[in-house]
């Protein structure tokens, strides 16, 4: 019996996730609920604030683009705050208290999350300088080949193209 | 990772007096290597461990939760130590949930003098929708918003609707994952449950 | 009774495998030529064995036969023929043999290609590569079996996922899969090089274009699953930063860095260890990404139904990480360096840089993937690490890779002189900085500027370059031009076909920019006859048309474009849903496109009222998208004139092959 239901269940929410993708079902029902703002707010300033925010229930998916039920009902929210004159700020705030940071596409700087933007920029400069000091440890101890002729800058391009070349043959 | 692997790179030539200490750099930065991977592969493990413990959940101490009513009453599960309590997971935008909210409430009312409570977590969800639906099924029983889904991701639920049965002493006795269409279903499971 | 046969056929393919790398092991470390033929021929019989299996496979979804598990979850009697043909990669377990069907073909060819040649490695090489088959067939015999049946016959199979219903989606994960797969080659090269100790150059040479292939498929199939996104999400652009998108992108990144610092290892004799390294992160990235898109690990939505391949796959990436570590630092000192570099001005220290951004981009993306599963289970919290994230981080380091694209073929080996550094920089600099002040001028915004400028420096560079090969191929020949640049694709294809690799990446990235940057939209809701203006266009709304396919209803809506000025129609628009029969509730979203040099319309139809009395669009308007496609078909060609077998070359090659198989051995 549990096993039914976990499949039954595992498709609608897998359903639930291809949804994010698909967009709504244009029934009857999907139309009533669709992005119909009251009259002050346009469709666009709803979009305007949707672009910043990502749909809680899928993976990266924005939520002006997703046509979930839930995330069409976010919208309405955004709509009915923008008549009320909130600003965007406050609208994207009350969702993170809702939600959870999840819904700001990245992790905020607090905490923890200070470690998703720190680490990438911390190997960055770990490895420029290990990488240089490396380069420099091995100029310094360039002694097996004799330096490159000095040769006019005007052939030089064309003796490494010929020396290249002569390589491959 | 860049610095950690690059440096296995032995010492260029000339460099011949710093050998040992260069060696014991290299080891160094060896064992650092592996550590790193064996924290990855751990991680990795830990995470496919949970994603596959969904069958575990219907057993065990239910997890706490504190939650605020759409009515402004605050409600923590504790304090229903000896009650047989019914949380069910559910979301307005939820279509299968609309299949079993009219026989919730009709259980609730029903019950509700014979030591049971029934708990609403809206999940994931718009409060104008999730007021209107309450409005609609005239949904009587404590039902409130799951901020930050804190409860959700205690209990492990996978989607909505997911119910949780737990007896008086605060233990999980059974986990329904969809809806619960039956009244015998129900009934059986409430039976497990009660004072 | 077929199909039983299927099964069985995976579990002799299996043993096989095991035998091979046995035989692969013991006959290199004993040199005994029987044991290495036998790993050579188990290496054609697990080809062969795979194929039939998926022959099979094959012929279970084109004659429904719904008993099967697979064939009743992923196909349907009404659809289309080449749809049920492509379910084959639709689900889990067929996804599974399609990977393990490639990486045999894979292997067979280059056990066939290398039979008289490597003779000290090969054995391994067959080893590594049966090694790797024999996880995937063990995945197919106790974890996925494409071949379970489901206990009756049902009458009609639950079709196909809408999504997968596209002709995009034929062709784009075959590309992908060809390209993860083929990664898998030059690995097995690596490790064959440190199991027999033929650490020099050798391995180096022979997998250049067994990674420049893959590499190619790779690159196209990325490029296709982004035409995937554009044309059928419906979100206004091509890249997510999805996770299943990075597990693509991830083993391209370090194999990009891979195919470019063997270049210095093959010149200088350096960076052996990074190189060795490089590619084995390559095939690790390859196995992860697979695995995380299998497991649920990390949830997308593009991933396959969660199942128990994960611990399978775990266990495997155990084995490669401390596996390939163990040898890797067992064989360290056998990986000293020849030369050093000498200055900092030359093209050894440009590919260090380089390989120092690849690595650092590739990192970050890792990261950011898995950043989420790390906080979720260290904190609790639940993170998202989307497109904000990634193009904050990596932006930037793009944009210093672009810069050093430009830069790195004005400097010589070794050394650059100042003069000719001088020489060298005038003419793209000039580029560069006309172009700067072009877009300043028009668009007034800094980054976008920056991007142009750098992207007609390393055009200006590249042209250079050709401009220089050709006068002085026609200095010393005197050949026209045409057969000028046709003689440096022919003898050096490397450096002339990379630079139009060169092109390609610029093309995209000029998109990107122009998406990025000057992408404008509207949301509007529109009556029959009612019209939007967006950028210089006016769009008309002129009603819905529904039409009836096999599989599934079809709902256009007939949109008109004009330009604003003018007043001239430019394209006729149809956006469409598809709903099908079999998932009612899963409509798909086809977007309405007129592309254009300068900028596509792209209108996505979001949803109707009464029958199309009117209805709901997202209208963008993306410009200089089509350069990203142009850039893909460039960078194929330019990889596949790198990849060209060069005649003279190849006869060396097979001297230098024959010497090493009469040599010491």
């Amino acid at each position: 019996m549990l096993r039914i239901h976990q499949r039954l269940f595992f498709s609608l929410s897998l359903l639930a996730l291809l949804f994010c993708l698909s967009g709504s079902v244009p029934s009857a029902k999907s139309q009533d609920s669709a992005v119909e703002p009251p009259a002050t707010v346009t469709a666009n300033e709803v979009k305007d604030v949707a672009d910043e925010l990502w749909c809680p229930l899928c993976s990266g998916v924005r939520l002006d683009a997703c046509e979930l039920k839930a995330c069409e009902q976010m919208r309405e929210v955004i709509a009915d705050k923008l008549t009320a004159g909130e600003p965007k700020d406050d609208i994207k705030n009350y969702f993170v208290a809702q939600y959870g940071p999840q819904v700001l596409g990245e992790p905020p700087l607090e905490g923890f999350n200070w470690l998703a933007w720190l680490l990438p920029v911390a190997v960055m400069i770990g490895g420029g300088v290990f990488v240089w000091r490396r380069m420099r440890g091995m100029i310094a101890s360039k002694t097996t080949e004799p330096p490159p002729s000095p040769a006019a800058a005007n052939n030089e391009y064309y003796d490494r193209l010929e020396e290249e070349l002569k390589r491959y043959d | 990772m860049t610095e950690a692997t690059t440096s296995d790179r032995p010492p260029a030539a000339g460099a011949d007096r710093e050998q040992p200490a260069s060696k014991r750099a290299v080891r160094i930065w060896q064992a650092v290597f592996v550590l790193i991977l064996v924290g990855f592969v751990v991680l990795l493990a830990l995470r496919l461990v949970q994603t596959n413990q969904s069958e575990q959940r219907a057993a065990g101490e239910a997890p706490s939760f504190t939650f605020t009513t759409f009515q402004g009453e605050t409600i923590a599960l504790e304090d229903l130590r000896g009650q047989g309590v019914v949380v069910n997971f559910w979301a307005s935008w939820c279509n299968p949930c609309r299949d079993e909210a009219a026989l919730l409430e009709a259980a609730w009312r029903r019950e509700k003098e014979n030591g049971i409570v029934f708990i609403g977590l809206d999940y994931l969800d718009q409060e104008p929708a999730a007021k209107a639906y309450l409005a609609e099924f005239d949904i009587t029983y404590p039902s409130g918003p799951d901020l930050q889904s804190a409860a959700a991701r205690r209990y492990g639920i996978k989607g909505v609707p997911e119910t949780f049965f737990i007896d008086p002493q605060g233990n999980i006795q059974e986990l329904v994952i969809g809806p619960i269409v039956s009244q015998n279903r129900l009934d059986e499971l409430l039976d497990q449950i009660r004072p | 009774m077929i199909f039983d046969i299927g099964h069985l056929i995976l579990l002799a393919a299996l043993v096989l495998a095991a035998f091979g790398i046995l035989g692969g092991y013991f006959g290199g470390q004993q040199r005994n030529t029987r044991l290495i033929q036998s790993s050579f021929n188990a290496v054609y019989a697990v080809a062969a064995l795979v194929l039939v299996a998926t022959v099979i496979l094959w012929y279970g979804l084109l004659s429904d036969a719904f008993q099967l598990s697979y064939v009743w979850n992923h196909s349907e009697r009404a659809l289309p023929t080449f749809y049920k043909f492509s379910a084959l990669w639709g689900g889990q377990a067929g996804s599974l043999l399609f990977w393990c069907l490639l990486l045999s073909g894979y292997s067979a060819i280059v056990a066939f290609a290398n039979r008289h040649r490597h003779q000290v490695m090969m054995p391994y090489v067959n080893s590594v590569l049966l090694a790797t088959s024999l996880f995937f067939l063990t995945l197919l015999v106790f974890a996925a079996d494409p071949f379970k049946r489901v206990g009756f016959v049902p009458p009609d199979g639950q079709g196909l996922n809408p999504l997968l219903q596209n002709y995009w989606m034929i062709i784009h994960p075959v590309m992908l899969y060809l390209g993860y797969v083929g990664m898998v080659v030059p690995f097995a090269f690596a490790v064959g090089a440190l199991m027999s100790k033929r650490l020099d150059n050798e391995w180096v040479h022979t997998v250049r274009r067994w990674t420049l292939i893959p590499w190619m498929f790779l690159s196209a199939g990325i490029i296709m699953g982004s035409q995937w996104a554009y044309m059928e999400l419906g979100w206004g652009g091509y890249w997510a930063w999805d996770p299943v998108e990075n597990a693509s992108f991830l083993p391209w990144l370090t194999g990009t860095a891979f195919l470019h610092s063997i270049i210095i290892q093959e010149q200088r004799g350096i960076l052996k260890v990074w190189n060795v390294v490089l590619i084995w992160l390559t095939y690790f990235l390859v196995i992860l990404g697979t695995f995380t898109t299998r497991s649920g690990v990390l949830e997308s939505v593009h991933s396959f139904a969660r199942s128990d391949v994960g611990p399978y796959f775990l266990g495997f990436l155990v084995i490669i990480l401390f596996g390939f570590l163990w040898l890797l630092f067992d064989r360290l000192p056998l990986l000293r360096g020849e030369h050093t570099i000498d200055s900092y001005s030359s093209r050894e220290a440009a590919f260090l840089a380089n390989n120092w951004l690849f690595a650092g981009i590739a990192f970050a993306t890792l990261w950011g993937t898995f950043f989420p599963m790390f906080s979720e289970i260290l904190t609790g919290e639940r993170i998202s690490v989307a497109a904000p994230f990634f193009n904050k981080v990596n932006g930037p380091l793009f944009l210093l890779l672009l810069l050093l694209m430009g830069v790195a073929p004005l400097l010589g080996w070794r050394h650059t002189s100042l003069a000719a550094f001088r020489k060298q920089f005038t003419f793209p600099t000039l580029a560069a900085l006309g172009v700067g002040v072009f877009v300043f001028v028009v668009a007034r915004s800094l980054y976008p500027m920056i991007g142009l400028a750098i992207c007609a420096f390393v055009v200006a560079t590249i042209i250079q370059e050709y401009v220089r090969g050709v006068q002085a191929r026609r200095s010393t020949t005197g050949e026209n031009a045409l057969v000028a640049i046709g003689n440096l694709w022919r003898r050096n294809g490397r450096r002339y076909g990379g630079y139009i690799v060169h092109i390609g990446i610029v093309l995209i990235g000029v998109a990107v920019i122009g998406n990025e940057f000057y992408q404008q939209s509207l949301s509007v809701t529109l009556a029959t006859g009612e019209s939007a203006t967006v950028g210089r266009y006016q769009i008309v709304y002129n009603g819905m048309q529904t039409d009836r396919q096999a599989n599934l209803m079809e709902f256009g809506a007939q949109l008109e474009a004009f330009h604003l000025d003018s007043g001239q129609q430019v394209a006729v628009v149809v956006p469409k849903r598809n709903i099908y029969d079999k998932a009612p509730d899963m409509p798909t979203s086809e977007v309405g496109l007129h592309m254009s040099p300068i900028e596509d319309v792209y209108v996505v139809l979001n949803g109707w009222d009464d029958g199309g009395a009117s209805a709901t669009f997202t209208i963008y308007i993306n410009p200089l998208t089509m350069w990203m496609w142009v850039g893909g078909i460039v960078l194929v060609i330019g990889t596949l004139i790198a990849a060209w077998p060069n005649p003279v070359r190849r006869r060396n090659e097979s001297v230098r092959a024959l010497a090493y198989a009469t040599g010491d051995d």
